[in-house]
């Protein structure tokens, strides 16, 4: 009966210390080309984008690096949500006392009609402790969570790419540049795009998400952080697919409502009927990515005072 | 009531509390409330079937004649198709009983065996209840026979330290393989599987081995479960699988695998079948055709036809199962069939049976032809098996960049190769294990604390949590 016991013993304090390393050091691993902890180390910035893999897939960040001297960092995760944004924006406020001239936050239309959960889990590993209670007590006031949802969050989460560290990430870090994707994707041609199958006409508001957008905005003007809503155009079967539309309206009414600042799909000279530009309905290839790039860039510059980079 | 939960668990220290504290007349008892509450758990509604099934089985096979054997198959078949095939019936969407194909085949087991007088008839009704709705085999099997069950299930077990601690390794074991193994490569799948037409060949091989992973770790880890649980209870249940992917031909798998239901099936419906006078006619009339063919190999034709199409049938009526009972049927045919030829060719070429490389080269034959199968199986439309097929056979390209997409079904480009490498560690662990247990049967017996330890710590950080239904619960 000894044995049994040590046995269990053993095992359980193995397991509690992988759990607590992972979360409470994992946002310190030294990972390189993305996530907050590479975004922190690079310093003060003229931009931050925040958003998901579409801002991962359609910025060009050595485009975007030559327009602002190298100073620009795109932190972005899988399905990154509103409620997330809101958190990773705290993270990087607390554990950063650099600079940020602009904070492009993504306008996403159907990021509103999210359900609040953990989309990627590398928003696990970049959150310190206090960030992961706070996404964690977000999917639990919005009734989202269960207890193998949370063994998941606080356990499993992670653990594949903690195990595997040594050798995963040198192969992570030849795909991103400081948080954009490098490959050069390529188009799957106008057939595929205009066969592919969605539909998204089920989806729904989910207020946590809407006010996730609120939320961001108080804190930027609390924080006195210039910041701006970026929507990164899609492919024109989605772009004009009715409820995408209707959310769209949405989204921009909620920053209206709060004068926010936002640019527009419509705002930018791209034309999202060419196949080319894509590689699927939202995220752009290479081409269309170093299009979209050279745009956005452009009509950055433009935006008035206090939504642009300081000097 | 999921084997692998909290309730379960629960369940299982006060059913041992009970059991062990009940003395020599009253622990079967316990037993037979243990199992009722646990049949109660899933559907209490449907308690009533099998009570059906219990007592018309028992009370008419008492006096087990021709009529009565015959009014027992109708009854027990027709709840078993009313329930199983209610959609494809047009009656309605009925939710099966909880094991109704399993305790069907023991009910109808008993009932054979009862009417060519193998076994005497059971006189004590709460004793052939307890048989039937003995709780750790009631899911998923093994199904149990009543000679070797009945003694077990109704002796006295004294408490047993080392029955528990033996008990409690084989569950662990079967949980490590259900949601360490199982659990994450069963992600994979299902998102191949449910898309197949839009993935490269590599993928799709992956896919369909990491589909047989997903079904041996699954049903195999059931099996170490309620093997464990009954352990811990004092009582040995039939062993289901013997490292069926060792096998060297197709047969021989179907002799590993899933051993129970194969044996009632070649008990029960086969030897019975291959000996009827019908089908000695049919052999007689298949002899004409084929003159040079032993009487004895066309004896196995039809039966092995029935038998496949019946086990193909019994997982469901979708087209899917039914080509996968054709299939099987038409490999075991070519076996039967070929088995003297090849054999004589074997000594022409001077072909060692005992070589190394010539039993390699037999196991990975026997696993691509069951892959075929387990394609057909899987497939959730026929035109995804034919899409699935036409890629894995046009689509051969191996590079860096099919590579990297074989990966993607794990989940976005972050996770993936992270997964894809501690799933292939596992899978190679799992593979040694098996591999040396094959070459001795006593291999991996010694150091089990360290093995416990181990898995423990692998199942809390890798296993996946919340999907604890098994994948034969659905039959």
């Amino acid at each position: 009966m000894k044995k049994v016991i040590i046995t269990v013993l053993a095992a359980f304090i193995v397991i509690i210390s992988a759990v607590a390393f992972k979360n409470v050091y994992s946002c310190e691993m030294p990972i390189k080309n993305r996530g907050i902890r590479d975004a922190i180390s690079s310093g003060d910035l003229d931009v931050l984008f925040i958003g998901s893999s579409t801002f991962r897939a359609n910025v060009d960040m050595p485009m975007m690096d030559k327009a602002y001297d190298g100073r620009v960092y795109d932190i972005s995760y899988g399905g990154n949500q509103l409620v997330a944004t809101s958190i990773q924006y705290d993270e990087l406020k607390r554990r950063s006392d650099d600079r940020y001239g602009l904070i492009v936050f993504e306008l996403g239309p159907m990021m509103i009609t999210q359900k609040v959960a953990l989309s990627d889990s590398r928003v696990i590993w970049d959150l310190s402790w206090e960030g992961k209670k706070a996404l964690w007590q977000s999917m639990y006031e919005a009734g989202n969570t269960d207890l193998p949802m949370m063994y998941e969050y606080f356990v499993t989460s992670g653990m594949d790419d903690l195990i595997t560290f040594p050798v995963t990430e040198p192969f992570y870090g030849t795909r991103y540049y400081k948080g954009a994707k490098t490959g050069e994707t390529g188009s799957p041609g106008k057939e595929w795009l205009e066969g592919e199958e969605f539909d998204i006409s089920d989806k729904e508001l989910v207020q946590a998400q809407a006010d996730a957008v609120v939320d961001i905005i108080r804190k930027c003007r609390n924080d006195g952080q210039s910041f701006i809503f970026v929507e990164s155009p899609c492919y024109y079967r989605l772009q004009e697919d009715p409820t995408f539309r209707k959310y769209k309206e949405e989204f921009v009414r909620i920053l209206e409502e709060n004068d926010a600042p936002y640019i527009s799909a419509s705002d930018v000279d791209f034309d999202t009927h060419n196949a080319d530009y894509f590689e699927d309905m939202n995220h752009m290839s290479a081409e269309g990515r170093r299009a979209y790039t050279a745009e956005l860039i452009r009509v950055l510059e433009t935006q008035p005072e206090g939504q642009v980079p300081a000097d | 009531m999921s084997l692998i939960s909290f309730p379960f668990f629960i369940f299982m220290c006060c059913l041992l509390a009970a059991y062990y504290k009940a003395g020599e007349k009253h622990q079967w008892k316990i037993l037979l409330i243990g199992s009722a509450f646990f049949y109660l758990c899933s559907n209490p509604l449907y308690i009533i079937f099998i009570i059906i099934s219990i007592v018309s089985t028992w009370y008419l096979m008492r006096n087990p004649v021709r009529k009565n054997f015959m009014l027992t198959i109708a009854i027990n078949l027709g709840l078993l198709i009313i329930f199983k095939y209610s959609v494809n019936l047009g009656v309605h969407d009925l939710i099966a009983p909880l094991g109704i194909s399993f305790y069907t085949f023991m009910t109808l087991g008993y009932a054979h065996d009862c009417y060519d007088r193998k076994i005497k008839p059971s006189d004590n009704l709460w004793h052939y209840a307890l048989f039937i709705s003995y709780f750790p085999q009631l899911t998923q099997g093994p199904i149990g026979t009543y000679q070797d069950m009945q003694d077990q299930l109704t002796a006295y077990h004294p408490f047993d330290l080392q029955k528990i601690k033996t008990g409690a390794y084989r569950i662990i074991i079967g949980v490590f393989k259900k949601m360490v193994i199982a659990g994450r490569v069963a992600f994979y799948i299902d998102t191949v599987y449910s898309s197949p037409k839009g993935y490269g060949g590599l993928t799709l091989i992956v896919a369909t081995l990491f589909y047989l992973v997903e079904m041996y770790a699954d049903f195999s880890g059931y099996m170490d479960i309620v093997c464990g649980v009954s352990e811990m209870l004092g009582i040995r249940l039939k062993e289901n699988f013997r490292r069926p992917y060792f096998s060297k031909s197709i047969p021989e798998y179907w002799r590993r695998w899933h051993i129970s239901l194969n044996e009632w099936f070649n008990t029960h419906l086969f030897m019975p079948s291959v000996t009827t006078k019908w089908n000695k006619k049919v052999a007689n009339i298949l002899s004409r055709f084929f003159p040079k063919a032993k009487k004895g190999t066309l004896r196995l034709i039809v039966p092995t036809i029935i038998v496949w199409i019946i086990t193909g049938v019994w997982h469901g009526a979708q087209a899917s199962y039914l080509g996968w009972g054709i299939y099987f049927a038409f490999i075991m045919l070519v076996s039967f069939c070929t088995q003297s030829g090849v054999k004589k060719f074997n000594a022409k070429i001077h072909w060692n049976p005992e070589n190394i490389f010539v039993k390699i080269f037999q196991v990975v034959r026997t696993l691509v032809f069951l892959s075929f199968g387990e394609i057909i199986y899987r497939s959730e439309r026929f035109s995804d098996t034919i899409a699935i097929f036409k890629n894995i056979f046009t689509d051969t390209r191996i590079n860096g960049a099919e590579i990297a997409a074989a990966m993607t079904p794990f989940g976005n480009g972050n996770q993936a190769a992270a997964s894809m490498i501690i799933i292939v560690i596992l899978v190679t662990a799992q593979f040694i294990v098996e591999l040396m247990k094959e070459k001795d049967e006593k291999a991996f017996t010694g150091h089990r604390y360290i093995y416990a330890f181990a898995m423990l710590v692998v199942i809390a950080l890798f296993g996946v949590a919340g999907k604890s239904n098994f994948m034969y619960q659905a039959f």
